[in-house]
């Protein structure tokens, strides 16, 4: 017999002060559409992110297709195969375009597809090549909504769908087509998970489910949904080191470049180097100054994660979310060459080098720290940072020790 | 009007620290004019060295805390936990701002970013701070207590690498007065000051901490009939 699609064994979860989940168990098999509803609090949201392995588990566990993904002592395995997932927060970057947003989600199934018709059926066609920020917010749930949906678009394997409130903010001709399309995804053999209390959508489940006891019936629908997709085998390297995302958005030119350069403009504002050139720890402490800014000032893909909550689907679906360490380094190599160029008037490839260490590992620790509190509920609002001034004590030795080269 | 026991030791050991500063800049002998850039600033130690003491206590208590509650789960824990965040925060500000002070009579500079000890105590009491503002800034849940529990039982490492870094890479702190070798140690009416201000420091952490696992108990408290009128 073929293992469930999603399987929660006796989970407990607790939330806030409260447990939300306890020893609940829930099971969806290919084809099976499982509607949570029930009042505001009951829980259907977290039963939605503890199956996309969101948040902590007290005990049980949660297994995709046979193998388990995370469990009550804080295992954590990535999901064999991709998952639809849309949460009640959108989960985009807002300063992609609809189709790069699109583009990912369908590589990330290793499939090439063409996502124009989809996008299209919501009526959101001329809107394909705007910034995500730019659409309304009706606008940008759909494109939330297909997200989640593409995983069972391009697959003729069964798949996993979560989706949490998907008809929140949508119009009524969206609603319809949503719920032709789960019809037909359904009928494809992909499982669903959806949290809603739309009674349009309720006609989509095979179970309706308040988290107490579970009602099935059975829907009247036969078409099935046709993919139209071909394998091709995506690395997903560019998004994953942060490349796409930092050349569609030029984050990190706005944050950690123009901090660094502010630093240097307010170095050269209160001292002439020609005056300093006696004085080589200060004049190799200006030098490195720009890249330790660049360093503090974070990881740039990460900022962008967090702006819709972006960085949770990423967290759903693999272990390693995107980051921006190679470019970390080269940047931290060239605000040192041009640091170099200004300050001392001369280039030596050790400082350079140290230079791009110490963006590399100033962000690699400063986003440590944010991904150590990104569970919290406000997690912009913890003044992590409070723990950052302890890097200038390695910075201080790094640039003694250039000093002396 | 019912006085409690926490009030009682807290009251008992700020009298105990009136008497420490006046003991100290009234009462102790001068050091060796000769030995020091500053001498009478010297009389700042008296001070500085009971708060990092009683700082010390109070990691040792956030530890404590954070690791009941992050392995099993105790409300005393995690009492315990904000107690010594936050009595934590105080003494380490304290012997920071004391330490500050003394190396700027004494050294010229009131930090220097290339000493151990200065910079891992300064961590530590940053640690606490931000314990204490960032548990304010978020709402009271399993998830917030997880996770500043992990930054409690983390930052405890610091504290032994605190007291050795002035063995280990000596720049410019001087060595430990408590355990240190015997050039280190001083003796009479320098020893006795420096003991009533350990002592007074200890008194007003342990009733700090009693104080607030009180104060968490009322907040608790108010948070469940909060959610009572709510109707959860």
């Amino acid at each position: 017999m073929a293992e469930p699609i999603l399987e929660l064994n006796n989970v407990t979860v607790r939330r806030g002060m409260g447990v939300v989940l306890r020893d609940f168990s829930l099971k969806v098999n290919a084809g099976e559409c499982v509607l949570l509803h029930g009042e505001n609090g009951v829980g259907k949201s977290t039963v939605i992110e503890t199956a996309a392995r969101l948040l902590p588990l007290e005990s049980g566990f949660v297994k995709h297709n046979g193998m388990m993904i995370c469990d009550g002592e804080g295992r954590r395995n990535n999901p064999a195969k991709p998952f639809g997932l849309t949460l009640q927060a959108n989960c985009l970057v807002p300063s992609q375009t609809v189709q790069q947003q699109l583009d990912n989600v369908v590589a990330l199934s290793d499939k090439s597809y063409n996502v124009k018709p989809i996008i299209e059926s919501y009526k959101i066609g001329n809107r394909r090549n705007d910034k995500i920020a730019h659409l309304s917010g009706g606008q940008q749930r759909k494109v939330a909504v297909i997200s989640g949906l593409i995983p069972g678009m391009v697959s003729q394997e069964s798949r996993l769908i979560l989706l949490d409130e998907p008809d929140s903010g949508l119009d009524d001709d969206s609603v319809e087509i949503l719920v032709k399309q789960i019809h037909m995804l359904r009928n494809l053999g992909h499982g669903f998970v959806i949290a809603s209390h739309n009674k349009r959508l309720k006609e989509c489940a095979t179970s309706l489910h308040d988290l107490s006891e579970a009602t099935n019936q059975t829907p009247d629908f036969s078409e099935v949904w046709e993919v139209n997709s071909d394998d091709k085998n995506y690395s997903l390297l560019r998004t994953k080191i942060g490349w796409n995302l930092n050349f569609t958005t030029l984050v990190s030119v706005q944050r950690n470049w123009l901090a660094a350069l502010l630093v240097m403009g307010g170095l050269l504002s209160i001292a002439d180097p020609l005056t300093l050139s006696d004085r080589d720890v200060i004049l190799m402490g200006f030098t490195l100054a720009p890249a330790f800014t660049m360093g503090l000032v974070g990881d740039p893909v990460f900022k962008i994660l967090s702006e819709q909550r972006a960085i949770d689907w990423w967290r759903a679906q693999n272990n390693s979310v995107p980051n921006s360490y190679l470019e970390s380094i080269i940047s931290g190599f060239l605000i040192t060459a041009i640091a170099m160029q200004i300050f001392i008037q001369s280039v030596d490839y050790r400082i350079i080098l140290a230079g791009g260490g110490i963006v590399l590992s100033t962000s690699f620790v400063v986003r440590f720290l944010q991904m150590s509190t990104i569970r919290l509920p406000r997690s912009n609002a913890v003044f992590i940072r409070l723990l950052t001034p302890i890097l200038i004590l390695p910075w201080g030795i790094i640039v003694d020790y250039c000093a002396k080269l | 009007m019912r006085v409690k026991s926490g009030e009682i030791i807290l009251a008992l050991g700020f009298l105990g620290l009136m008497l420490t500063l006046y003991l100290a800049f009234l009462w102790a002998p001068s050091v060796n004019i000769n030995a020091f850039e500053s001498p009478e600033a010297q009389r700042i130690f008296y001070w500085h060295v009971p708060a990092a003491w009683a700082a010390f206590i109070a990691f040792a208590v956030l530890f404590v805390g954070s690791a009941l509650w992050f392995f099993k789960r105790s409300p005393l824990g995690w009492k315990l936990h904000i107690a010594g965040s936050e009595a934590g925060l105080a003494c380490g500000l304290m012997a920071v701002w004391s330490g500050c002070v003394w190396g700027a009579a004494e050294w010229g500079t009131p930090w220097d970013w290339e000493d151990w000890r200065l910079n891992s105590f300064g961590l530590l009491t940053l640690l606490a701070l931000f314990l204490v503002l960032g548990r304010q800034s978020q709402p009271d849940g399993v998830e917030s207590r997880d996770t500043f529990s992990t930054f409690g039982l983390y930052g405890f490492v610091l504290v032994p690498l605190t007291y050795v870094a002035t063995r280990i890479w000596v720049i410019r702190h001087p060595g430990p007065v408590i355990g240190g070798d015997e050039d280190s140690s001083i003796s009479g009416d320098m020893a006795l000051v420096l003991l009533i201000g350990a002592l007074s420091f200890t008194t007003l952490i342990i009733g700090h901490i009693l104080t607030s696992i009180e104060i968490t108990k009322f907040e608790q408290r108010m948070d469940r009939l909060q959610k009572k009128l709510d109707g959860e």
